[in-house]
């Protein structure tokens, strides 16, 4: 009997909220409508396109278009899977995405805790700004600066190492594979460091001084305060960034691969970007390219779930 | 509040009814015009009324106009609106050619436009591309209804409709149909070039091999260790992109082979071989690996791009580079605009030796697969035709290519001509030649080149007067001390080549095994090639030996199974 009436309460309550769900719906109507277009936009730009990974499945060629293409199934992502060039390119993409991924972190916080401790605002405002305008440059023109440096023919870096006796001859840093994933990230770091920090320094200005107070009646020095306070303070900003950063693991970057990539240092240069730029845009294989593009989405989704899912177990901060 | 919101969602509805009822309507409008000109069908070239100032024929049409739309695989500028030359042809006939310069990589921007079927009128460059994407539309039954047309192609028909195994021809070739052909002044295409000076220090001694080409440098760079204050640079290869043929072509014009691309073929069998893993380019590796030890080659040149390269070449510090001479002619160019002639290049017939060297083509020497192609986007391909068949005419292009007589040319000896120094001064400035003369519109479309029959030279890049009046007093003595009439002299006269040539004009289908394999193949040889240079010498055949076994692995077979069996199909369109 008490089972009977707390079902039929619990009926009751779904009801009401079942109609007070309606009433907030059409409560929102304007909201709703705001919404359409960009619903609309977000269809065309992100899902409609989605669309032509049907060509990963065929022998795409443009002149026959998708309904006449021959459907091959999965002889794209077999031949992929199976030359090793691609993989030669994955493990680069990775391991100059990773590099790139911690200077990238490392530098910016740290450059943006060494500027809020900066007391001078005026000296503060011209080290942001002067850090953070390499990042309106082309990497072609970053590119050209920094192969200028590194040359060989009356290079800067080479002329210091010599003048300084700790070689004896030029190193041809651009040519050697070992040096390029390095190359790649400093070049990162240089023309990123300052616009990535922005975020952080606009995080740092949000915490709430009263901490610092309290921190300072404690007996911290100015360590401690950015130890306990600063770091804490800023840990969501970076949370989140990382888990976004992390869909990206899979883009390292294709301007400094493609536009340093020669011969030389092929083996270490390519990208999977490149993989695809060449094998799909360049030599008409859309297919296989498409298959490759998929391939890097999926990674991509998978990546960014999966340090959703720890950090929100771990540290209650999630995207999603 | 909530009548605010309801004000703004009214709002965002209406744009958006508004923006899509645009849309709606420009579709129509482009419905309408397309339809306007289909009905236009046929046209008739020229009429019999001349023009008053120039005496140039006119179109009978001259009074609807129309623009095309030009896609150009070139880098460049339009030339300007006020143009005189342009200007008159648009009065004369109608038409307005609107050039679309390439900006950015060519590959890529192709791909784009072949994914997104997004055609201009007409397009010059990558022609293979666009047919494999069905972008292009037949010409062979269209072309014979233009009289100049039909003439002027009609000796080069059978190699056109060869050109994409399909037996129809899409290219409207508008480079190397000569009429007659004109003496070939200099090498304009690949070769080991060497500074004009290291031949004159060497007492006017030609060079016929590897060994003596470098010996030769060497003993110029121990003598100027620098050049006008730069440190001097023995030999280049330049190894950027797709222009790292510099790197890896010299051994099959060492065999003695034309520029056939990526393989050689036997002449008498028709076969393609890979020339990369002979001997030959073994020897030539090591060879520059000699010269990588005694700093005639500098690493850097494995690094730098393009840009860095001609630079370099620019300043006159580099002696010698295996590259083809429109590529770095731009550094040619800068060097004798500032006046340092000695500083210049000239090709030297390097080969094995005992082979005999096979760089120049004979100048009549199309592709089948090159040149303008119209597209199925095209407006109305009939008066486009028409109006390049106005084009042929021998006024026109006399007025395009020369000018006006007197002005801008003026006779020598009985049938010769040559251009006037102002008018001289003129092509030599980029922007002067793109703005006050007819050169942007008589290169992008189809033209008379050569010799006329009776003599008179097409355009002045075949006069042998012209050529002769503008060569500075340093390359007539030059030229005199080396006992030749031309630069080209120092090589072997051309051979007529056979009728597949040249195996890089093939069109290899987008996305085959194929191309997928030549793509391969051109990595492993990108990879290896500055390396073995750079290696230790007691490493050499080891890592040779790793190239060689890798090249088989990436199994270059399908590329060469495809350039055989498209050579023996020229060969049989060519025997009929």
């Amino acid at each position: 009997m008490e089972q009977k009436n707390l079902a039929l309460q619990n009926q009751a309550v779904r009801l009401n909220q079942r109609k007070s769900r309606l009433k907030e719906y059409r409560a929102q109507i304007s909201l709703f409508v705001m919404v359409i277009p960009c619903m609309i936009i977000t269809f065309i730009f992100a899902y409609y396109p989605l669309s032509g990974w049907i060509m990963a499945f065929q022998n795409f060629r443009p002149a026959k278009g998708y309904l006449h293409s021959k459907f091959v199934g999965f002889d794209q992502f077999t031949f992929l899977f199976k030359d090793h060039v691609f993989w030669n390119d994955f493990r680069n993409t990775l391991g100059m995405s990773v590099l790139n991924l911690i200077f990238g972190f490392v530098f910016a916080i740290g450059f943006a805790l060494l500027l809020n401790e900066i007391r001078k605002l005026g000296f503060k405002r011209l080290v942001q700004t002067a850090s953070y305008l390499p990042h309106f440059l082309s990497w072609v023109i970053v590119c050209a600066l920094i192969s200028n440096i590194l040359s060989t023919y009356d290079g800067t870096l080479n002329n210091l190492l010599m003048s300084l006796g700790l070689i004896d001859k030029p190193i041809l840093w651009l040519g050697e594979q070992k040096y390029f994933w390095w190359i790649v990230s400093f070049s990162h770091v240089w023309k990123e460091v300052g616009w990535n920090s922005i975020i952080y320094i606009a995080a740092m200005s949000a915490i709430d001084t009263e901490l610092y107070e309290a921190c300072e009646i404690d007996g911290g020095n100015r360590y401690r305060k950015m130890w306990h306070v600063t770091l804490p303070g800023i840990r969501p900003t970076i949370i989140v960034l990382l888990i976004m950063n992390l869909g990206w693991l899979l883009n390292a970057g294709f301007e400094v691969q493609y536009l340093f990539g020669r011969g030389l240092v092929m083996d270490v240069s390519e990208t999977i970007d490149i993989f695809v730029l060449k094998y799909g845009i360049t030599n008409g294989n859309y297919s296989l390219a498409t298959a490759a593009g998929i391939f890097k989405s999926v990674i991509s989704i998978a990546l960014v779930s999966i340090t959703n899912y720890i950090s929100g177990k771990v540290s209650e901060e999630s995207v999603f | 509040m909530k009548k605010f919101s309801r004000v703004l969602s009214a709002l965002l509805v209406s744009t958006m009814v508004l923006s899509i009822a645009a849309c709606g309507s420009s579709d129509k409008t482009s419905d309408s015009t397309t339809s306007a000109q289909t009905s236009v069908t046929s046209t008739t070239s020229a009429t019999a009324e001349k023009d008053a100032e120039t005496g140039l024929p006119m179109m009978a049409d001259r009074n609807d106009p129309i623009t095309f739309k030009v896609f150009l695989r070139d880098p460049g500028q339009a030339p300007s609106k006020d143009n005189p030359v342009l200007k008159k042809m648009t009065e004369l006939t109608g038409v307005t050619m609107d050039f679309e310069f390439l900006v950015g990589d060519l590959a890529q921007k192709v791909g784009v436009m072949i994914a997104g079927g997004d055609y201009p009128d007409a397009i010059f460059g990558e022609a293979p591309k666009f047919v494999d994407a069905g972008a292009a539309i037949p010409i062979e039954d269209k072309i014979v209804n233009y009289p100049n047309l039909k003439r002027h192609y009609a000796k080069f028909m059978d190699k056109m409709k060869a050109g994409f195994g399909d037996g129809h021809a899409y290219t409207i070739e508008n480079y190397n149909a000569y009429e007659f052909d004109p003496p070939v002044f200099q090498n304009g295409g690949a070769g080991f070039f060497i500074q004009k000076a290291v031949l004159e220090d060497a007492g006017y001694k030609i060079p016929k091999t590897v060994d003596e080409y470098f010996k030769m440098i060497e003993d110029y760079k121990a003598k100027n260790p620098t050049i006008d204050g730069v440190k001097t640079i023995g030999f280049e290869v330049l190894s950027d992109g797709w222009r790292d043929f510099c790197l890896r072509n010299p051994a099959m014009h060492l065999l003695g082979s034309g520029n056939e691309g990526d393989v050689i073929v036997d002449q008498n069998t028709f076969t393609a071989s890979l020339y990369q893993t002979t001997d030959t380019a073994k020897n030539y590796y090591k060879k520059l690996g000699e010269e990588y030890r005694k700093g005639i080659i500098e690493a850097e040149t494995f690094t730098e791009n393009y840009d860095q390269y001609i630079a370099r070449l620019s300043s006159g510090a580099v002696l010698g580079t295996f590259d083809q001479f429109w590529n770095f002619q731009k550094a040619d160019d800068a060097l004798k605009a500032a006046k340092k002639f000695n500083r210049s290049y000239i090709a030297v017939p390097i080969a094995n030796p005992g082979v005999k060297d096979n760089f120049i083509d004979p100048p009549a020497a199309i592709t089948g697969t090159g040149g303008l192609i119209i597209t199925k986007s095209c407006k109305n391909p009939d008066r486009l035709l028409a109006y390049y068949d106005y084009l042929l005419n021998r006024d026109v292009q006399d007025y395009l290519a020369w000018g006006v007589e007197g002005k801008d040319w003026e006779k020598a000896g009985t049938t010769g001509r040559k251009l006037t120094n102002e008018r001289r001064e003129i092509m030599r400035d980029t922007a002067k030649k793109r703005d006050l003369t007819g050169d942007t519109l008589w290169q992008y479309t189809p033209k008379m080149q050569g010799l006329y029959e009776d003599g008179t030279p097409c355009d002045p890049l075949c006069s042998k007067e012209d050529y002769m009046a503008a060569l500075s007093e340093y390359d007539q003595n030059f030229l005199k001390a080396l006992k030749v009439e031309f630069p080209a002299g120092v090589l072997s006269a051309p051979v007529k080549r056979a009728d597949y040539y040249p195996v890089w004009s093939f069109p290899i289908p987008d996305g085959s095994p194929a191309k997928t394999a030549n793509t391969r193949f051109v990595d492993i040889c990108r990879k290896y090639d500055p390396q073995l240079i750079l290696a230790k010498p007691d490493q050499y055949d080891a890592l040779w030996d790793k190239f060689v076994k890798e090249v088989e692995a990436g199994n270059p077979q399908p590329y060469l199974d495809e350039v055989n069996s498209q050579i023996k199909t020229k060969m049989d369109a060519a025997k009929k």
